[in-house]
C-alpha cells in the first residue's frame, strides 16, 4: 500500500513538474476549454443572407419578399434583375441563395391558379440549405393559407371550418433536449468529453516515456507493475476528478448549454472512463516509447475518432464493422453514455451497457499495460545490475 | 560516401540528405505517407454507406382511428423515418428516448379523427431529440413530410364536399408552391461535401507537425543548422532541399487521395483541375513554412509539434466544415482566416463540388499565395536572427557537413 502512494505522490509531482504533460493536462485543459467551443456559441445560423430576382414587380412579390425577409432564418440582401447575375452572387459567395419570383405572380394569386416561385440554395451545407428552403416554405405556406380560407370563403364554406381548412391538423414539432435545435448544445457535450480523452491520453503516454516514467529510477525499487500501475491510476484518477466535472459541468454551465443531468451519475460514470483512457494512454507509451512519437501520433488520430464517435456522422450511418472496431476506444461509448447521463438526464441505468463496455476497456487496457510493464522490467533486469539501480535512486533524491 | 572535396554545395545535396534521413526514419517516412492515407481510407469507409435512413421513432396513437392508422403508415413510409415500436404512455416513450432506442415520439391525440372532421384543428405532436441534431432533423424530416401529406387527403375531401371539381381542388392546396433546387449538390448528398472537406483538415494537422518534427531534427542541435546551411550554401537553397521531399511526397498522398475521390467514388469534379492544383501545392507549402516556423521559434521540438497540434486540431472546426462560418462569432471567423486550410478549403469547395467561374476563383489562391510567401519570408528572418545570436559564441568553427549523427 505504501508503494501505491509513493508512486501517486511521485506521479502527482511529475504531472506539474514534468513541462510536456503539465502543457498538455492543465495548460492544454485551460486553452481548450476557452479556444475550441468559439466557432459554435451562436448556436443556430440567422440571417443567410439570399438574394431576390423579382420578374413580377407587383404589390404581391415585393410582399412576398419583404416577409421572406422579415423571418429570423433568412435576410434578402440584394436584388437582383436577372437568375444569371444572381448566380453570380452566388459563386462570389455573397449570397447563399437565390429566390425567383416568376413575371404575372399576382395575377395567376387573383385568377385563382397556383402560382409557384423558385428557390434555387446552396445545398453543400445541410445546415444552410435547411435555413434557406424552411424559411422560403414556410412563408409561402402561411400566405398560402391566408389565400386558401379566402377562396373556400368565396365559394361558401363556413368562415369557422375555412379558417381550419388549410391545416386541418397542425402538427407541433417539439424539440427535446436541446430546444434551441442550437450547434453548440449538439456538439460540446461530446466534443468535450473527446477532449478530455486526447489530452489524457497524450499526457499519460507521455508521462510514459519522459524521463523518470519508471518509478524504479527514482529510489522506489522493489516495486511490482501493479502497485506502480495502480498508483499512476490514482494520480490519473485524482487529476481528473478536477478537470472532468470543470469540462462536462461548469464549462456547459459558463457557455449556457440547456443540460438536465445530476451530478453524481455523471462523476459515477467517469470513473471507468479515465482508467480506461489511462490504461490505453500506458498502452500507447508502451508501443511508441518515445514523447515525441506518442505526440505526433496522438496528434493524427484526433479527427478520425472525432468523426467515428457518432455524433457529427450519425452512428446508424455508419458501417457495423467500423462501429465495432470504434468501441475499442473509450471516448465512443463514452460519449454516448455521458450525453445521456448530462445532457438528457437519464438515470445511470439508461447508460448501463456503455458503463459496463466501459469497465471492460479499462480492465483490458491496464492489464495489457500491466503485461507490458512486467515484459519490460524483465528485459531490463539482467542488463542492469542493482547496484546501479540503487546509485541512480540515490543520486536523484 | 563521396570524399570531402568532391561534394558540392546547393540544393540538391540538402535534397538527397534530406531523402537519406526519410529513409532511415520509417516513422517519419509512414507519417507522411502512409498515416494520412489511412485516415482518408477509414474517412471514406464511415461514410461509404451514405446518410442513415429509416432511423426508429416511437408512436403513441390515442386515438385509434383510420386517419391515425394512415398517419402511422405514412410515416413508417418515408425513406427518413421508421416507427420502431407502439409505446403505451408518454412515459415509456420518455424511457425509450433517454435510452437512444428512438429518436423521437409521434403524438396522436384522443377523437383526432373526430375533431379533424368537425374542423377543430386537433395538434399531432412530434417530440424528436435534437441533442443528436443531425438525427433529430432527420427524423423531423420524414414526420414533416408525412403528416401534411395525411392532411392533405381530408382537405381535399372537405372541398368535393363542398361540390368543387377534383382538379380544380388539388390545384387550391398549395396556391403558392416552392420549387426548391438544391445547388451543388442535386442529390444532397453530404458525403461529397464532408470528404472534400475533411482532406485539408486531415492534411494540416498531418504537414504542419510533421514538419514541426522533421526541421525540429535540425533545430535541436546548433551544428545541425549550420551543416544544414553550408551544404545548401546559402539560406534559401537550404531550405528549399529541407522542403522540398516532403512537399513531393504530400503532394502525391493528396493526388492520391484525390484520385481515389474523383475518379473511384466519383465526386464530382466541375471546376479546373489545374487550379486545384495550383491551390493544394500552395497549401501543402503553406502548412510545411507554418510546421517550420514553429519549429524554429519553439524549443523543444515536443513543444513545437505540441503547439502545431493544438493550432490544426481544432481547426476543423474553425475552417467551418461541421457549422458554417456564416454563423461564428468574429473571433471564430477572423481566427479561421488565419488558418491555410480555410481557403484551401474554399478554393477546393470552388472547383469541385461548385465549379466556380475563373474569374471568381482567385481569392482563395491569392490568400494561400500570400500565406506561403509571408511564412517562407517569417522562417527565413528567424534563421538569419538565430545564426547572428550564435555566430558570437563560435564564429570561427567550420561545420564538417559528413560529420552528423543519425539519431
Amino acid at each position: 500500500m505504501s508503494g501505491i502512494l509513493m508512486v501517486f505522490r511521485a506521479e502527482i509531482h511529475r504531472i506539474f513538474t514534468v513541462k510536456p504533460a503539465f502543457s498538455v493536462l492543465i495548460l492544454g485543459a485551460a486553452f481548450y476549454a476557452l479556444f475550441y467551443p468559439q466557432p459554435y456559441l451562436n448556436e443556430a445560423l440567422r440571417n443567410v443572407p439570399i438574394a431576390v430576382v423579382d420578374r413580377d414587380g407587383t404589390q404581391s412579390s415585393r410582399d412576398f419578399t419583404r416577409l421572406v425577409d422579415a423571418t429570423p432564418d433568412v435576410a434578402v440582401t440584394e436584388l437582383m434583375p436577372d437568375v444569371a447575375s444572381a448566380e453570380r452572387e452566388v459563386y462570389a459567395r455573397r449570397v447563399d441563395g437565390i429566390l425567383v419570383i416568376p413575371q404575372y405572380f399576382e395575377r395567376d394569386l387573383l385568377h385563382g391558379r397556383p402560382s409557384p416561385v423558385a428557390l434555387y440554395a446552396d445545398a453543400s451545407y445541410f445546415l444552410i440549405y435547411q435555413r434557406v428552403s424552411g424559411a422560403v416554405a414556410a412563408v409561402a405556406r402561411t400566405l398560402g393559407a391566408e389565400i386558401e380560407t379566402a377562396r373556400l370563403i368565396a365559394i361558401g364554406v363556413d368562415p369557422a371550418i375555412a379558417a381550419a381548412a388549410p391545416d386541418p391538423m397542425p402538427l407541433t414539432a417539439v424539440p427535446i433536449f436541446n430546444p434551441e435545435a442550437g450547434y453548440a448544445t449538439y456538439v460540446l457535450p461530446a466534443a468535450f468529453v473527446l477532449i478530455l480523452q486526447q489530452m489524457l491520453l497524450m499526457g499519460v503516454g507521455l508521462l510514459g516515456t519522459l524521463p523518470g516514467a519508471d518509478p524504479a529510477d527514482g529510489g522506489t525499487r522493489g516495486l511490482t507493475p501493479a502497485p506502480i500501475i495502480a498508483g499512476k491510476l490514482l494520480a490519473y484518477l485524482a487529476l481528473e476528478a478536477v478537470i472532468l466535472p470543470i469540462y462536462l459541468i461548469v464549462l456547459p454551465y459558463l457557455y449556457g448549454l440547456p443540460r438536465l443531468g445530476e451530478t453524481l451519475p455523471i462523476l459515477i460514470f467517469a470513473v471507468p472512463f479515465v482508467l480506461a483512457v489511462a490504461g490505453l494512454g500506458f498502452v500507447v507509451a508502451g508501443i511508441f516509447r518515445r514523447p515525441i512519437r506518442v505526440a505526433l501520433i496522438l496528434a493524427a488520430l484526433g479527427l478520425p475518432l472525432f468523426m467515428v464517435a457518432g455524433f457529427s456522422w450519425p452512428s446508424e450511418a455508419i458501417p457495423p464493422a467500423i462501429r465495432m472496431v470504434s468501441y475499442l476506444v473509450p471516448s465512443t461509448l463514452a460519449i454516448t453514455g455521458f450525453v445521456k447521463l448530462s445532457q438528457l438526464g437519464a438515470p445511470l441505468a439508461a447508460a448501463n451497457s456503455e458503463l459496463l463496455t466501459l469497465c471492460a476497456l479499462a480492465v483490458f487496457y491496464n492489464l495489457i499495460a500491466l503485461l507490458l510493464m512486467a515484459r519490460k522490467t524483465r528485459a531490463i533486469d539482467p542488463t542492469v545490475s542493482e547496484t546501479a539501480l540503487i546509485g541512480t535512486g540515490h543520486s536523484t533524491q | 560516401m563521396l570524399a570531402r572535396g568532391r561534394i558540392r554545395p546547393g540544393f540538391r545535396l540538402v535534397f538527397w540528405r534530406e531523402v537519406g534521413w526519410l529513409r532511415r526514419r520509417p516513422f517519419l517516412l509512414a507519417l507522411a505517407t502512409i498515416v494520412p492515407l489511412a485516415q482518408m481510407v477509414f474517412l471514406a469507409a464511415i461514410f461509404s454507406a451514405g446518410l442513415a435512413t429509416r432511423l426508429p421513432i416511437g408512436v403513441l396513437d390515442l386515438d385509434s382511428s383510420d386517419l391515425s392508422r394512415t398517419i402511422i403508415r405514412m410515416v413508417d413510409a418515408t425513406p427518413d423515418s421508421a416507427v420502431a415500436v407502439r409505446v403505451g404512455d408518454l412515459a415509456e416513450g420518455r424511457s425509450l428516448i433517454l435510452s437512444g432506442k428512438i429518436h423521437g415520439l409521434l403524438m396522436l391525440p384522443q377523437y383526432l379523427q373526430r375533431d379533424v372532421f368537425a374542423g377543430r384543428r386537433p395538434e399531432v405532436v412530434f417530440f424528436y431529440n435534437t441533442q443528436t441534431l443531425t438525427t433529430g432533423n432527420l427524423t423531423v424530416r420524414g414526420v414533416n413530410a408525412a403528416v401534411p401529406t395525411a392532411a392533405a387527403g381530408i382537405r381535399l375531401s372537405l372541398r368535393s364536399a363542398q361540390g368543387q371539381p377534383l382538379d380544380f381542388a388539388e390545384a387550391d392546396l398549395q396556391p403558392i408552391p416552392v420549387q426548391t433546387n438544391a445547388l451543388f449538390n442535386p442529390t444532397l448528398n453530404y458525403v461529397y461535401f464532408l470528404l472534400t472537406a475533411l482532406i485539408p483538415s486531415v492534411l494540416q494537422v498531418i504537414m504542419v507537425t510533421t514538419s514541426a518534427y522533421s526541421v525540429g531534427l535540425d533545430v535541436e542541435t546548433p551544428h545541425r543548422l549550420r551543416i544544414l546551411r553550408s551544404l545548401g550554401g546559402g539560406l534559401w537553397p537550404a531550405m528549399a532541399g529541407k522542403i522540398l521531399p516532403y512537399t513531393i511526397l504530400f503532394m502525391l498522398v493528396l493526388g492520391l487521395s484525390d484520385t481515389l475521390l474523383f475518379r473511384v467514388l466519383e465526386l464530382p469534379l466541375r471546376g479546373h483541375p489545374w487550379l486545384l492544383i495550383i491551390a493544394g501545392l500552395l497549401f501543402v507549402l503553406s502548412c510545411q513554412l507554418l510546421g517550420a516556423l514553429l519549429a524554429l521559434l519553439l524549443k523543444p521540438t515536443l513543444t513545437a509539434v505540441s503547439i502545431s497540434t493544438l493550432v490544426t486540431a481544432p481547426a476543423f472546426g474553425f475552417m467551418g466544415i461541421g457549422f458554417p462560418r456564416l454563423g461564428m462569432n468574429a473571433f471564430a471567423y477572423g481566427w479561421g482566416e488565419l488558418l491555410p486550410g480555410t481557403w484551401y478549403l474554399t478554393a477546393r469547395i470552388d472547383q469541385t463540388i461548385r465549379g466556380t467561374p475563373v474569374d471568381l476563383s482567385w481569392k482563395p489562391l491569392l490568400m494561400l499565395a500570400t500565406f506561403a510567401i509571408g511564412l517562407a519570408g517569417l522562417a527565413a528572418w528567424r534563421l538569419v536572427s538565430m545564426r547572428s545570436s550564435a555566430r558570437p559564441i563560435d564564429a570561427r568553427s567550420v561545420p564538417g557537413p559528413l560529420a552528423e549523427v543519425p539519431s
